[in-house]
């Protein structure tokens, strides 16, 4: 497969986690002040699942953006911008998904303060990435 | 999920987190790794290959002044690939390639199929001539006691 079929396959694959984690830090917020605790729980388990499914969706996306430029991990210009908030960004997700899948408790009751608030950091990150790899493809 | 997420046997927050940044870290050097594999097969496979039509062609008339133009050029339009001293980034070291003017003016203008974008649009043919007469000045820079009399001193 060329670089071209590649890039392809990175722009379909990176909008999954970017999405999903978005959502999975909008879910738990939201479910952090939501005083309904039958729904709270229902919103960190879809915030559960969410940061699982996009932590997943990661991978595909990282390693056809890696194939799609030859292994280049930082990059020129924009290229490199993008890959000073993607590569922060993807540690960051891998380790709030691990990070949660280790706390058995979690599912069940509210997010700790400080994982939404390395949460809503991932997010950031995700969204200056995405917008940095969005000028590469439509920007001049 | 609820209940199957309660049978499991309870982490302290300190060793989660001493988890989570390991998976992290795991992470990334994953990838690091996955990018030097892939940057070896990429340097394997580089077109840049010596041939011997420099045996059989004139080099471009060049002269310091020539030089120091496209060096300039080079500066605007390859260096955040080739790196600003031309010994390679992403792109290969330029210093002694061992082929033809005319096969780098080719390369300038048409470019490399994925892997170096076509200048023909950007730069003139005067343009493309003034940064070959810059990369043949480092074949003679790369050489030891090479003839650096074609050489700007300031870009030595």
């Amino acid at each position: 497969m060329n670089s071209e079929n590649w890039a392809k396959m990175h722009g379909a694959t990176v909008h999954f986690p970017i999405a999903l984690v978005l959502c999975s830090g909008a879910l738990d917020g939201l479910g952090f002040f939501f005083p309904v605790a039958a729904i709270r729980r229902g919103l960190h388990a879809a915030g559960y699942w969410t940061m699982m499914l996009g932590a997943a969706g990661t991978v595909p996306a990282v390693v056809s953006g890696l194939v799609m430029s030859r292994g280049v991990m930082l990059g020129h210009d924009t290229l490199r911008l993008h890959h000073l908030f993607a590569w922060p960004a993807f540690a960051l997700i891998i380790g709030l998904a691990t990070w949660r899948a280790l706390a058995s408790e979690f599912t069940a009751r509210k997010a700790p303060a400080g994982y939404l608030v390395m949460a809503c950091i991932a997010a950031v990150l995700v969204m200056a990435a995405g917008y940095y790899g969005g000028e590469m493809m439509l920007g001049h | 999920m609820e209940n199957s997420a309660r049978r499991l046997p309870e982490i302290g927050a300190g060793p989660r987190i001493a988890v989570a940044v390991l998976a992290a870290s795991a992470a990334l050097a994953s990838a690091y790794g996955l990018s030097l594999g892939l940057r070896s097969v990429a340097s394997r496979g580089s077109h840049q290959q010596p041939t011997p039509e420099a045996w059989f062609e004139r080099p471009t008339p060049s002269s310091p002044a020539v030089i120091t133009q496209g060096r300039a050029l080079f500066l605007s339009s390859c260096a955040h690939c080739h790196g600003a001293d031309a010994t390679g980034d992403e792109g290969p070291d330029l210093h002694d390639v061992g082929v033809s003017d005319r096969y780098i003016s080719n390369i300038i203008t048409f470019g490399i199929k994925h892997e170096m974008p076509s200048f023909k649009k950007k730069l003139g043919h005067d343009d493309i001539a003034r940064l070959t007469a810059y990369i043949r000045s480092l074949d003679d820079a790369a050489r030891p006691g090479g003839d650096l009399d074609s050489t700007p001193a300031n870009l030595r």
